[in-house]
């Protein structure tokens, strides 16, 4: 089973570089997607952000939430139709045809823009962080993190929730194969997940309870609380480094040139 | 090293003390192996053991426990402490903080203020001991049980202390991956290393044991040289597991003759492929009603992945499973629910109910068996947990865990009930007490098949041994001295 958002060993462009270079390109592509509303930018960026994760050759790890991505642009698309109907109306989400609530939700060009521009945005948000955390491992982002002065102890916390997912992810698993076996039906759909809570969430909880006890003890038998620290194997800014930083500079001042003028 | 005088201590909300007037002495260099019934209150000896309990669990504590001559409260935080012991859960799993093996050993090298090259001498030094090179770039999330075990290990070892303390390190592993672990520590103990192990599988470490101790209710009730201790019969059943005896107890000629009855499972050239990786490669087999199948194999060798396609929990990726008469690929796992019953390695996996009757009245639910109470009541004497009957289950003892898993299965009445590991974590009475349950729900004629990595199970309990390897059928044969 594909664990999601867990560092993968490869060597690729990203993997290279240092945790700073990356959280620098992670800062400056997320200030400019958010503040950003061009949908022909946007759309340039999600196109930028993947070449990069091709040449990264993590493509494919970052492609599998595509299903997650659509079904999420769908229902923005869908809110936004029918919380903010602006512009040209193209046609209608429940046909004229229909009696009583026909012709009720306006499909508007305006909303439709508005529902891209948050699919745009998420797209690129969840593209870059997947890249950032698939290429980086846990203790190099301690170190960086270390050095930024942020507390060991949140340090920790951060860590240990990313390393959290997959575990879950592999003991939801297997205890619904547990309650399946005993002849466990919930249905399928949003009801059936709605009735599968208990089975799986209580066994789920109260085991990651327990783990999580022994993961706290074992980070304070390990020393890693106390704060003092080899230095062994430290990354270090290299050509890769300096290109990406320099191009962040440029892409930083270049969308700050082109917002003052509204071209952007 | 360790010296615990008369520890008593008692846990938040509870009343009944999980250690009492405790005595125990782990000298320098020395192997003292712990062993006793689940809930005895073994790894609460490990935590007190190692100064844990006094600096991270509230509760009622009495007695002194001095670590170097030092009394443990006098040990400012679990860092100091943890300059002095290392200790190793039972669960390996929930101690792999990082992504590769080699960032986890690394890791724990830096915090010890060595210099960088010392560093890197180590964690070579580290991988060789406990053969963990080969897989420094793997997650340890993809890794098997021993794999786990040896990584936790490791990264431990990388403190450099010289006391380990390890709570059954070789609880979920096979003969192969136990031997490995018995290997590492037999060379620790050569190093002079104090270790203070938790163990059922005693037999594996009785060349490297100085002093055996069998606790009991939390209570030491045997202590000494491990010759001497298991001279008590009493003692000798619950550190070495006797399954003599089991196959032949109480039969009943009525399924003795199973040959002549048709298959109530039938494999045809059953593969199954994970992504790229063949589990099982053209598996045909037999099994007749009222059979006691034992399933043997190390870890990774297709035995859990076989038994998943007899209730569906996994399509074949080529070949049939016919259950019944009936291919599973035309049945729902609902449907093969009411035939075969799976119990799973770990019993933590499926409960979640408030009492131990709702607990096993979930699947009578499941099958639309509304009044259940005969039932639940049959299911829990044949498995002596009648006195649980209204108990919160994750209270339970692991021993009784089990059982009441086994509970849940045989009340929804299958007629083959497969079980994995079904001795996981139990003493030599409580594995007994189990495979005595089997043998018992056999002769009321269910089918029954056990997957286990003891060979001591599959010989004296059960009458066919299939063996597996690289998901293939190795090995198929009547078990001896029938």
């Amino acid at each position: 089973m594909a664990e999601i958002l867990q560092y993968v060993h490869k060597d690729g462009f990203f993997h290279r570089l240092t945790p700073v270079s990356k959280i620098v390109f992670i800062i400056v592509i997320s200030l400019m997607c958010i503040i950003s509303i061009n949908l022909v930018f946007l759309a340039g960026l999600v196109v930028a952000v993947l070449l990069l994760a091709y040449i990264s050759r993590l493509h494919r790890e970052v492609l599998q939430q595509s299903k997650l991505i659509l079904i999420m642009s769908i229902v923005f698309i869908i809110i936004t139709l029918i919380t903010m109907p602006n512009g040209t109306t193209i046609g209608y989400l429940i046909p004229e045809g229909v009696p009583l609530l026909g012709g009720s939700i306006p499909i508007t060009q305006g909303a439709i823009e508005i529902g891209l521009i948050l699919t745009f945005r998420f797209m690129i948000l969840i593209f870059a962080f997947q890249m950032f955390l698939l290429s980086t491992q846990p203790r190099d982002l301690v170190h960086t993190l270390e050095k930024m002065r942020m507390p060991m102890d949140y340090i920790l916390m951060f860590i240990i929730a990313l390393r959290f997912i997959p575990t879950l992810q592999i003991e939801g698993n297997r205890i619904h194969e547990a309650q399946l076996a005993r002849g466990y039906n919930p249905g399928t759909g949003f009801i059936g997940k709605i009735r599968s809570v208990a089975p799986i969430v209580v066994p789920l909880v109260s085991n990651a309870l327990i783990r999580s006890t022994v993961l706290g003890l074992t980070i304070d038998m390990r020393g890693y609380r106390t704060g003092k620290r080899t230095h062994v194997r430290e990354s270090t800014l290299k050509p890769g480094d300096y290109g990406v930083l320099f191009a962040m500079v440029i892409a930083s001042c270049g969308y700050i040139v082109l917002f003052m003028n509204q071209v952007i | 090293m360790i010296e615990l005088e008369k520890v008593s201590y008692t846990y938040p909300h509870t009343v009944q003390p999980a250690l009492h007037q405790l005595s125990l002495s782990v000298k320098k260099g020395r192997c003292v192996l712990v062993t006793g019934p689940s809930g005895a209150g073994k790894t609460t000896l490990c935590l007190a053991a190692a100064g844990i309990l006094h600096h991270e669990y509230g509760g009622r504590k009495e007695g002194r426990v001095t670590i170097e001559g030092r009394d443990v409260s006098g040990y400012a935080t679990l860092s100091e402490l943890a300059q002095m012991i290392g200790i190793v859960f039972d669960d390996a799993e929930a101690q792999m903080i990082f992504t590769t093996v080699e960032e986890e050993i690394l890791s724990a090298l830096e915090h010890r203020g060595l210099e960088a090259q010392v560093i890197e001498e180590r964690l070579a030094s580290i991988m060789a001991t406990t053969f963990l090179a080969e897989l420094r770039n793997r997650s340890p999330h993809h890794l098997s049980g021993g794999q786990k075990q040896r990584v936790a290990l490791a990264a431990t070892l990388a403190l450099g202390n010289d006391v380990l303390i390890l709570d059954e390190p070789t609880s979920e592993l096979d003969e192969h991956a136990t031997r490995r672990i018995v290997e590492i520590l037999n060379s620790l103990k050569a190093q002079g290393k104090t270790l203070l192990l938790v163990e059922h599988k005693y037999a594996h470490f009785k060349d490297m044991v100085d002093t055996l101790v069998v606790l009991e209710a939390g209570s030491v009730i045997a202590k000494g040289d491990p010759e001497e201790v298991l001279k008590d019969e009493r003692i000798k059943r619950i550190v070495i597991p006797d399954f003599r005896g089991v196959r032949s107890s109480h039969l009943t000629p009525a399924v003795t003759d199973t040959a002549a009855k048709s298959p109530v499972v039938t494999v045809q050239h059953l593969s199954h492929a994970y992504g790229d990786v063949l589990a099982l490669d053209d598996i045909s087999l037999d099994i007749h009603a009222g059979e006691f199948v034992a399933i043997v194999g190390e870890n990774g060798s297709g035995k859990t992945t076989l038994v998943k396609h007899f209730n569906r929990l996994l399509s074949p990726t080529g070949g049939d499973v016919i259950i019944r008469g009936k291919n599973t690929k035309a049945s729902t796992i609902t449907d093969l629910a009411r035939h075969v019953g799976l119990v799973f390695q770990n019993p933590d996996h499926m409960f979640f109910a408030d009492t131990v009757k709702d607990e096993i009245e979930f699947g009578l639910k499941n099958l639309g068996i509304s009044d259940g109470d005969r039932i639940i009541d049959a299911a829990l004497e044949d498995v002596g947990l009648m006195h649980t009957k209204h108990l919160y289950p994750r209270w339970l003892s692991r021993g009784e865990r089990q059982r009441l898993a086994i509970a849940c299965v045989i009340a929804m009445s299958p007629s083959i009930i497969v079980l994995d590991e079904p001795t996981t974590g139990l003493d030599g009475n409580e594995a007994r007490l189990v495979m005595e349950i089997l043998k018992g729900l056999q002769n009321k004629g269910h089918t029954i098949i056990v997957i286990t990595h003891n060979k001591e199970i599959a010989q004296h309990c059960a009458d066919r041994i299939i063996t597996m390897e690289k998901g293939k059928i190795i090995s198929d044969s009547p078990a001896g001295g029938r």
